[in-house]
């Protein structure tokens, strides 16, 4: 058992591109564990659950983490016999976090993560390259929060979030020849969160959580077209030195409903299971509004809005996860996970290539005294997939690898 | 509860690993492409300019390495096919010197007016023979009609001057009397492809419906005719619609030749409506709008629209023109020689209040005149003519379109595409019919053409292609043929329907790969 769960800790890797670009890796221990949410052991839970810092133990904890996501996506296309594959950088998404109980009945904490990102790399020249060649989307989560004690079973917590994002898209604009850059560093949105957890036993802990849907806003971001000869660019309404045009967009970071249970088996023993459920409908569309640039030759109405069908539908994950503690010290862990792609084959998109995944995760959690050190590892099987896209005229069928590891630390001192 | 736990965990765990299907079915680096029942060691391409890889108003040579026909047999070439030479011309600009009706190729150029637009070259070299270097698998000839290909000393440098000979087939014919079909025929093809018909009605589309000659640096139109039951060519002049029944009998004969040396399998396409390309579609009818017009509307409808209308609606035509209005888009004024002749009488009727001289050349100015409707076509050619002032015409009744009308070469009016039309489809019924008759694959270019030409257009990766000008990139610089682009559009149409009928495995290609319109 331990060698097993040894040897799936090492399978080190992956990917997270299940469900649109939201990354679900927001804690270690929880990763091992099917990334279930039902764990008030430490501040780690703050993301998962505002209302889990006041089941934390201690008075005050404090985690940090970061994994490291591969993942390798597989286009053919039947007709052309052409076979692409992605080079992804590995992902690098990381979390801290730190709650505090001032007072019996109230903690308040901080939390940090990267809960959406992904970057995407395909040749440059790959058959798909009008819609990507490289998209880097990444965000940044702030949430403070406060959690109360409303009876010693139950707490209600809620958090405000801050996000900063960062999109970096390069495409080939086939029909002049060239290429174009859409880049902004400064997108941010704000949005909240809360939710109730529950111990009605020693034996069972519930948590019930909402993340509320976050609109990203691009207000001042920079177009770069790229063109063989620069004398196209006043015809276009850009820059003629630089090609650049200003757009704005916006981009939905969605909901996520989130219900999960964990129960002590035997006192060393516990089982985790979750639902989460998606709100990625509200990524029906992404629209860029570009300043002067007429570059929608399909909407004659006003060629500088450029509109994007994405339809996106809601998706939902079900996780199952459970750890077992050899000694006070040592747990081991294993999990595994159904994540649903956001949309059909008729709606794939190269640029956030989504499957109906499989997950197995594993890890191992070590404790000395106030310190834990903990270590996981995920191995996805993405199906592989058709790809009918006829509105791009984008037919195949796709498949993908991935794997992620990670190494979180947690301190709790009182 | 632990029990239960457990089994579910072991039920999930069987879930797991039985329903991962995480690899592809087939992976396309192992598909063994396949030449089916057909045999491509010698394809041999048949057609016209369309088949010759003539673009952008030229044949050129980097246009012809994307000729549809070179397209297909390089994937024929995955499938056993063999070499396949085309008669490429000595540069890249095309045109032959000292051959007038030859310019080089058109390029994109931003224009004076800060606006781009197709500009033509001056041709890069004179009329070059390569029969050496043949036989040709290409052998497509631009400006061939269905009965050229059939028609002895089509390609002799002798016949030129009478119009006999064509010079692109000049280039590589294997003699001066032979035929396209019997330099084909000495080929023995395996398989080969045949679309051919298009110039039997675009000549005449072109031209607006009529035929020119140009006699000491004057040139004058006469009405072109739409040839019905009589299928002898000598007896037609260049522009002139052929008879269907030439056009089926013509290529009946090539398929006839063809399967006399043994060549039975092979690939034939249909003719797309031409009205569907951006040489028809690109200027509106309508293009006068109250601001171009600006204080000359009021003026216009005073002295010339006003009372046209008064003198016409006493023949009882009075539909011909209404007065220009100062809030929409007006049509252009046309010359349309289907309407009955009313110069006599406008003669007449303006002789008392313009006097006999001026009034006559009213009359003879707006006799068959009327206003542009939705349906008419105006020609891409003319597009630089409306506004300019008319040679010869008396002012202030010479500008084209607004006081003096786009004369019958300039548009295809809603009769003249109507006959058109009609001859297309008896063509696609004939060709059709062939093509089931003697058990080839078919192409219904048509019908590509249609969807090229609707709102959506064709889409290939994320790419989208339309039959619009310019932008839709499909369609080259003469507003007729195709860019590389569209070209490999039409190969893939052709790539499926052999693999159809053959059961074949040639793959098609990515269209976007190809060049399509150059900026500047």
């Amino acid at each position: 058992m331990k060698k097993i769960l040894v040897s799936t800790a090492l399978l080190a890797g992956v990917l997270s591109y299940a469900g649109g670009f939201r990354v679900s890796l927001q804690g270690v221990k929880q990763l091992a564990m099917a990334h279930t949410s039902a764990h008030a052991e430490d501040a780690s839970v703050a993301f998962f659950n505002p209302a889990g810092m006041s089941f934390i133990p201690s008075k005050l904890s404090i985690v940090a983490g970061g994994f490291g996501a591969s993942n390798k996506v597989t286009f053919q296309n039947l007709n052309t016999l052409q076979s692409t594959e992605t080079d992804n950088p590995l992902g690098t998404p990381l979390y801290a976090a730190v709650a505090y109980r001032p007072i019996e009945n109230l903690s308040v904490g901080f939390s940090f993560t990267t809960p959406f990102g992904s970057t995407i790399q395909w040749p440059s020249d790959w058959e798909g390259r009008e819609m990507v060649q490289k998209l880097e989307l990444k965000s940044f989560y702030f949430q403070p929060m406060v959690s109360v004690k409303l009876a010693p079973w139950v707490s209600f917590g809620a958090s405000y979030i801050y996000a900063k994002g960062k999109v970096d898209w390069d495409k080939a604009v086939t029909q002049f020849g060239g290429e174009l850059n859409i880049k902004d560093e400064k997108a941010s949105g704000s949005g909240y969160g809360f939710g109730f957890y529950f111990r009605p036993d020693p034996k069972l802990d519930i948590s019930i959580a909402y993340r509320s849907p976050i609109d990203m806003k691009a207000k001042n971001g920079t177009a770069t077209f790229k063109f063989p000869s620069a004398s196209v660019y006043p015809l276009l309404g850009l820059d003629p030195s630089t090609g650049q045009d200003k757009f704005t967009a916006t981009l939905p970071l969605v909901e996520e409903y989130t219900v999960g249970l964990t129960y002590k088996v035997t006192p060393k023993w516990l089982v985790s299971a979750d639902f989460n459920y998606h709100g990625w409908e509200r990524y029906s569309k992404l629209t860029l509004d570009f300043a002067t640039a007429p570059v929608a030759t399909g909407n004659p109405a006003d060629p500088t809005v450029l509109v994007s069908p994405k339809n996106f539908r809601n998706s939902k994950t079900f996780r199952l996860g459970t750890q077992y503690a050899f000694t006070d010290m040592i747990f081991g862990r294993l999990g595994a996970y159904y994540d649903e792609s956001p949309y059909t084959d008729d709606h794939f998109i190269p640029e956030t290539p989504s499957f109906n995944t499989y997950v197995i995760t594993g890890g191992l959690g070590f404790k000395l005294k106030q310190f834990g050190v903990d270590i996981a590892g995920g191995y996805a099987l993405p199906q592989a997939r058709d790809v009918r896209n006829t509105t791009l005229g984008f037919n195949g069928q796709a498949k993908a690898k991935a794997f992620y590891f990670g190494l979180g630390l947690s301190y709790n001192p009182f | 509860m632990k029990k239960i736990i457990i089994s579910t965990l072991a039920v999930s765990a069987l879930l797991f690993t039985t329903s991962c299907e995480t690899d592809f079915d087939t992976d396309v680096k192992d598909v063994q492409v396949t030449k089916g029942d057909a045999d491509f060691s010698k394809y041999i391409s048949l057609g016209n300019s369309l088949t010759s890889g003539y673009r952008d108003g030229a044949l050129y040579s980097s246009g012809q390495s994307e000729s549809y026909p070179s397209i297909i047999a390089a994937q024929m070439q995955l499938a056993g096919g063999g070499a396949f030479k085309q008669p490429l011309m000595p540069n890249d600009v095309g045109g032959f010197i000292g051959l007038p009706g030859f310019p080089g190729k058109l390029t994109l150029q931003v224009t004076a007016s800060g606006s781009l637009g197709p500009v033509a070259s001056s041709p890069a070299a004179a009329l070059d023979n390569v029969t050496a270097g043949g036989p040709y698998q290409n052998m497509g000839v631009p400006g061939a009609k269905s009965f050229h290909l059939v028609a002895p000393g089509y390609g002799s440098a002798a016949n030129l001057a009478i119009g006999a000979a064509n010079p692109y087939f000049v280039r590589f014919a294997t003699s001066a009397t032979t035929s396209v079909l019997q330099d084909a025929m000495a080929q023995k093809p395996t398989f080969f492809s045949l679309w051919i018909g298009n110039n039997d009605v675009l000549s005449y589309a072109t031209n607006g419906g009529t035929n020119s000659q140009t006699v000491g640096g004057v040139t004058t139109y006469t009405v072109a005719t739409v040839q019905t039951n009589n299928v002898n060519p000598t007896t037609y002049k260049s522009n002139d619609i052929s008879d269907p029944n030439l056009v089926a009998g013509s290529i009946k004969a090539v398929l006839d030749g063809l399967k006399s040396v043994g060549t039975t399998k092979g690939v034939i396409g249909n003719i797309p409506y031409v009205t569907s390309i951006p040489f028809f579609t690109t200027v509106p009818y309508n293009p006068l709008t109250p601001t171009t017009l600006g204080a000359n509307l009021a003026t216009l409808n005073a002295s010339l629209y006003g009372p046209l209308k008064q003198a016409l609606t006493a023949f009882g035509a009075g539909d011909r023109i209404n007065l220009l209005s100062s809030t929409s888009a007006n049509p252009v004024l046309i010359k349309d020689v289907a309407l009955t002749d009313l110069s006599a009488q406008l003669t007449a009727a303006l002789t008392p209040s313009l006097g006999p001289l001026t009034a006559a050349a009213f009359g003879q100015i707006f006799g068959q005149a009327r206003q542009a409707k939705s349906d008419d076509y105006i020609l891409l050619t003319s597009s630089s003519l409306i506004g300019t002032p008319a040679p010869g015409a008396p002012a202030p009744v010479n500008v084209y379109g607004i006081s003096y009308p786009l004369q019958n070469q300039h548009v295809l009016t809603k009769t003249e595409a109507s006959y058109v039309k009609t001859a297309v489809d008896a063509y696609n019924t004939s060709i059709k019919s062939l093509a089931d008759s003697y058990g080839l694959a078919f192409v219904d270019g048509n019908a590509k053409m249609v969807e090229l030409n609707g709102n959506s257009g064709i889409s290939f990766d994320g790419v989208k292609y339309t039959a619009k000008f310019v932008t839709g990139g499909a369609f080259s610089l003469d507003g007729v043929h195709l860019t590389g682009r569209g070209y490999a559009v039409i190969a893939n149409e052709f790539i499926k329907s052999i693999n159809m009928k053959y059961k074949s495995t040639l793959p098609q290609v990515d269209p976007n790969k190809y060049s399509g319109i150059k900026f500047p």
